[in-house]
């Protein structure tokens, strides 16, 4: 079953007995996100709270809905796509690959056939706090969204930029988001728009359908449209509709869409925030303003969040999952349009948002250099600290594969490449800097730089031809499962009968 | 003392053992049901066979550390060796080096030998073939030689060549015990805390040390044979006499505890095979990931850094230590109270020097629990600083012997990766993790529990990052 919207893809949880559901009254403070933690820590199934107390709007909560099984983070994402449940991280990767290559213009469709223009909010009639927007952790510096689409304008598409970045809730009409110079929207408010002193328009975009969700974590190049890999990812256009109070246009099926401008010159408190590193990181700094012009939303809303900080270590999130899912299959692609000979781009399982993996060939002398000042000057580098190379015959996603190439091919004297060579910038999310090297994060980067390493994990040896090694093995695991032994962890049997992905 | 099939019966009753009879194996080589079994994290396996022993694979390692799981790659090992299989880590490493010098013994105690049948020749015990083998092999044996200070135990593997020749490889060391045509005993199927006992010697290169004065003595009652003593329980003995000290061996087959010390080709002649009515005999999928060699010389070459590093300053601030066989023993990661800015330095210096497996070591804050791998393989690349805290040592030392690079014997660099706080930071420096303590003020805490429960029938998992 496919999803077009974000009520669609709780169903394909529903459907796949992942989902469960909170009758009870549940608070948006602290509660639901402690019940989140629970499940994301044991792996259990998606909570949607219905009933969530002290809210103006009737709306509904839902934690870490893109959370995916800790075995496959994968698995909700394809199924929401049309693909097959219980594909390798391989044959994922190749079925998202193929549909990134076909991206699809979005649709615009008229604001009557748009859900999310069910209820329309303007001008004094907004009411940012009427939402049950989750207090986090308890030592937060405040409520947050933080699963959600910013769509900022672009002059290079017709549909905008999209891209994720936090807002902390201040009052009914203000909240702050967190800028990050080195990315593109932020790029663009600090070098164009405040220093024009113009307010950039933007909208907030919360419970937008996955494909939408997945395109606004991948890293487009400039001139192309995150709508349209969007459309690409679900095989059909997305359905766009124009905002109410300014040009943008934003995902129809969304749950809730928060219009606005992020106002020139003006700052408010943002963070600490339970981050993605696993910790809470801080000082609270200043982040420019979003000022709400309208809200429009779905009857009955459901707002997703991420209790961010569970998806390191063993842990999954809805973040960690969609680096996996939507970051990775989109690097791959972009690595490979650029000439690069690359298996696969893995976020590590452990961190998936400071260092990857690249299965690639070393095609020529130097091509590892290449490949990283390539990635290095191109990605958004301030989150990403490390990529590791393996061969292209390591599956990329399995690490311990990876972690064995790593003991056994780096050598420590001439695999290591770029280590305490500090000339890159970091976010101050980072936990490895003191405060002073922070600094005030004028543009959101801290004042010291840090070192951008990579890791030579690649054998000296050619690989040897193993198709016969690979039929026996693949035996091997026939054998096990016909005994009991669950197929779940077996890579080849699932390849052998599910390759290409496409749901029968 | 926990016999081996006693020992597999064990793991049988935790369903942590699979059977496989002849026909469901088909011609597929047992050493490739048991990599892939390994490889997938999954259960033990026995195989029963119509013709020659029964055979075991998985039964000295366990699961991956890739993902959480109930059970740890020493929990099987911790079962045979009497401990509780989710017991502390720690108590697995000191059990191990209990069994060696370091251990107490009031001196061997004997017993009646269960292997009272006597097989025709080595053939009738249809050792099993390998994909890559030429020859049946034998893994995961134990020499046993005698020499005037008394019996020695060492790790040995090889082929079985023809109706009464081995070909084997073990310790130059042991070989070096007796230098004429002496009588070499190889007992398969020994009890768990034997063959820890075996490995822990070779990984220590102790070699000359007589059993009689380990601490495996007290555990394991002893039975003597043409060679030396062996455990009375042993499921199969193979009694030898050297005849070759400098064979045409050309297989490459290295089991993991020649990575530690020299071993040596040796042709052997076979004078007697005996058994027990029903033997079993372990063997592992030697090269392949996770195998049984692996886990047993990495937990044994961990007990002796743990005990080794905890004894050298006069305190012990070391948590434990540990050789992920995930990382095929390349790597030491070892969770140490940071006594002074500078001491991490120490440490990974001092692990250098004991063990000339790894030049990698990974330093992680003491609160880390061993069982858990995934937050170590995420803080160090989230708390360990990329400019200061992988640290490179001048490219002089020493090439270690496990990873593939430098096999040519030429110096490096050695890295250790500082992955705890910086004892000089102030505490305002240092981020809280993100966990359900610290998140959560105890009523909002157990309100959510209630709530989880109500869902769940069963209790709640609130281990900080999934651990």
């Amino acid at each position: 079953m496919a999803a077009d919207s974000f009520r669609d893809y709780l169903r394909v949880l529903a459907a796949d007995d992942a989902l469960v559901t909170f009758d009870e009254p549940v608070s948006w403070d602290l509660e639901a996100s402690a019940i989140t933690m629970l499940a994301n820590l044991s792996d259990s199934e998606v909570p949607l709270f219905e009933s969530v107390g002290a809210t103006d709007v009737d709306a509904a909560l839902a934690g870490d809905p893109y959370r995916g099984p800790r075995s496959r983070p994968w698995d909700h994402l394809a199924q929401s796509f049309g693909l097959s449940a219980g594909l390798s991280g391989a044959a994922y990767y190749d079925a998202i690959i193929d549909r990134l290559r076909s991206p699809r213009e979005p649709r615009l469709v008229e604001p009557e056939c748009a859900p999310c223009k069910d209820v329309i909010h303007t001008g004094t009639d907004v009411d940012l706090l009427s939402f049950p927007w989750p207090y986090v952790h308890r030592s937060d510096g405040g409520r947050y969204s933080n699963l959600h689409t910013i769509v900022a304008p672009d002059p290079e598409t017709e549909w905008g930029r999209w891209s994720s970045h936090r807002m902390m809730l201040h009052d009914d009409a203000l909240a702050s988001l967190l800028f990050l110079a080195g990315e593109q929207v932020p790029n663009r408010y600090y070098y164009e728009y405040e220093p024009r002193d113009e307010p950039m328009p933007v909208a907030a975009v919360v419970g937008a359908e996955p494909a939408v969700q997945c395109s606004t974590e991948m890293w487009i190049p400039t001139g192309r449209s995150e709508a349209a890999f969007a459309g690409g990812l679900k095989d059909r256009p997305v359905d766009l509709v124009p905002c109410e109070t300014n040009d943008l246009s934003v995902p129809a099926t969304a749950e809730l869409v928060i219009e606005g401008h992020v106002l020139p010159n003006e700052r408010l408190d943002e963070g600490p925030f339970g981050d993605y590193f696993g910790y809470m990181n801080g000082p609270r700094r200043s982040m420019p303003v979003f000022a709400v012009d309208a809200i429009t939303h779905r009857a009955e809303p459901r707002v997703p969040f991420c209790v961010e900080g569970t998806g390191v270590g063993y842990g999954q999130n809805s973040s960690s999952t969609l680096q996996t899912a939507a970051a990775g299959p989109d690097a791959t692609l972009g690595l490979r349009a650029a000439g690069f000979d690359v298996g696969a781009a893995v976020p590590w399982r452990f961190t998936s948002r400071t260092v990857w993996v690249i299965a690639t060939e070393r095609s020529y002398p130097g091509v590892l250099h290449e490949l990283a000042n390539f990635i290095f000057t191109t990605w958004g580098m301030l989150h990403i600290d490390f990529f590791v190379f393996v061969d292209a015959t390591v599956d990329a996603h399995d690490p311990r594969a990876v972690l064995s190439a790593i003991a056994l091919n780096a050598d420590p004297d001439t695999d290591f490449h770029q280590f305490g060579v500090e000339r890159m910038p970091k976010v101050p999310l980072n936990i490895y800097q003191t405060p002073d090297e922070k600094g005030s994060a004028d543009v959101g980067t801290s004042k010291a730089k840090t070192a951008k390493a990579y890791i030579d994990a690649t054998s000296d040896q050619s690989a040897a031809d193993d198709a016969d090694a690979e039929s026996l093995r693949a035996r091997a695991q026939q054998i096990l499962v016909d005994a009991g032994v669950s197929p779940e962890p077996f890579d080849l049997l699932e390849q052998r009968e599910r390759r290409g992905g496409e749901q029968l | 003392m926990i016999p081996f099939a006693q020992y597999l019966r064990g793991l049988d009753g935790d369903g942590d053992l699979l059977t496989l009879a002849d026909d469901d194996l088909a011609d597929v080589p047992p050493d490739v049901v048991a990599a892939e079994a390994l490889r997938a994290s999954g259960p033990a396996i026995r195989y029963d066979r119509a013709d020659g022993v029964d055979l075991a694979s998985g039964s000295f390692s366990g699961p991956d550390r890739m993902q959480r799981r109930d059970a740890q790659p020493w929990s099987r090992l911790a079962l045979g060796l009497g401990l509780d299989p989710d017991g502390s880590f720690v108590s697995v490493l000191e059990t191990i080096t209990a069994l060696g010098p370091a251990g107490e013994t009031d001196g061997p105690t004997y017993d009646r030998q269960a292997a009272s049948r006597t097989l025709e020749g080595v053939q009738a015990l249809a050792l099993p073939q390998g994909a890559d083998d030429v020859w049946p092999a034998l893994t995961l044996g134990v020499a046993s030689i005698a020499t005037a200070d008394g019996t020695h135990w060492a790790p040995i593997h090889g082929s079985i060549v023809g109706e009464e020749t081995l070909r084997v490889r073990t310790p130059a060391a042991l070989a070096a015990l007796v230098d004429g045509d002496e009588t070499i005993s190889i007992a398969l199927g020994v009890p768990p805390a034997a063959i820890t006992a075996a490995y822990l010697l070779a990984v220590t290169e102790r070699l000359a040390v007589p059993i009689q004065a380990c601490g495996v003595a007290d555990d394991v009652p002893l039975v003597p044979t043409n060679g030396g003593l062996v455990p009375s329980a042993t499921e199969v003995v193979i009694e030898t006499i050297v005849a070759d000290r400098q064979p045409d061996f050309q297989s490459d087959r290295r089991e993991a505890w020649e990575h530690c010390l020299e071993s040596t080709p040796l042709a052997l002649s076979v004078e007697r095979v005996i058994a027990t009515d029903e033997p079993v005999v372990p063997f592992s999928p030697v090269g392949r990931p996770l195998a049984d060699d692996l886990q047993l010389t990495g937990v044994t070459t961990a007990a002796t850094l743990y005990h080794r590093v905890n004894n050298y300053w006069g305190i012990s601030p070391v948590e434990w230590v540990l050789l992920p066989t995930e990382a095929e023993l390349g790597i030491c990661v070892v969770a140490t109270d940071i006594l002074y800015a500078g001491f991490e330095w120490q440490l990974a210096n001092i692990l250098f020097t004991f063990s000339s497996l790894f030049d990698t070591v990974i330093i992680v804050d003491e609160d880390v629990a061993p069982t858990d791998l995934g937050r170590v393989l995420g803080d160090i690349w989230v708390k360990a600083h990329p400019s200061r805290d992988w640290i490179f040592s001048e490219p002089s030392a020493p090439a270690a012997r496990r990873p593939r690079y430098r096999q040519d014997g030429r110096t490096g660099s050695q890295l250790y990766v500082n992955a705890a706080w910086d004892p000089r930071w102030e505490d305002s420096y240092i981020a809280p993790r993100v966990s359900f303590e610290t998140s959560f003020p105890p009523a909002v805490r157990e309100a959510a529990r209630t709530a989880w429960r109500t869902r769940h029938d069963g209790a709640t998992d609130e281990t900080d990052h999934g651990e």
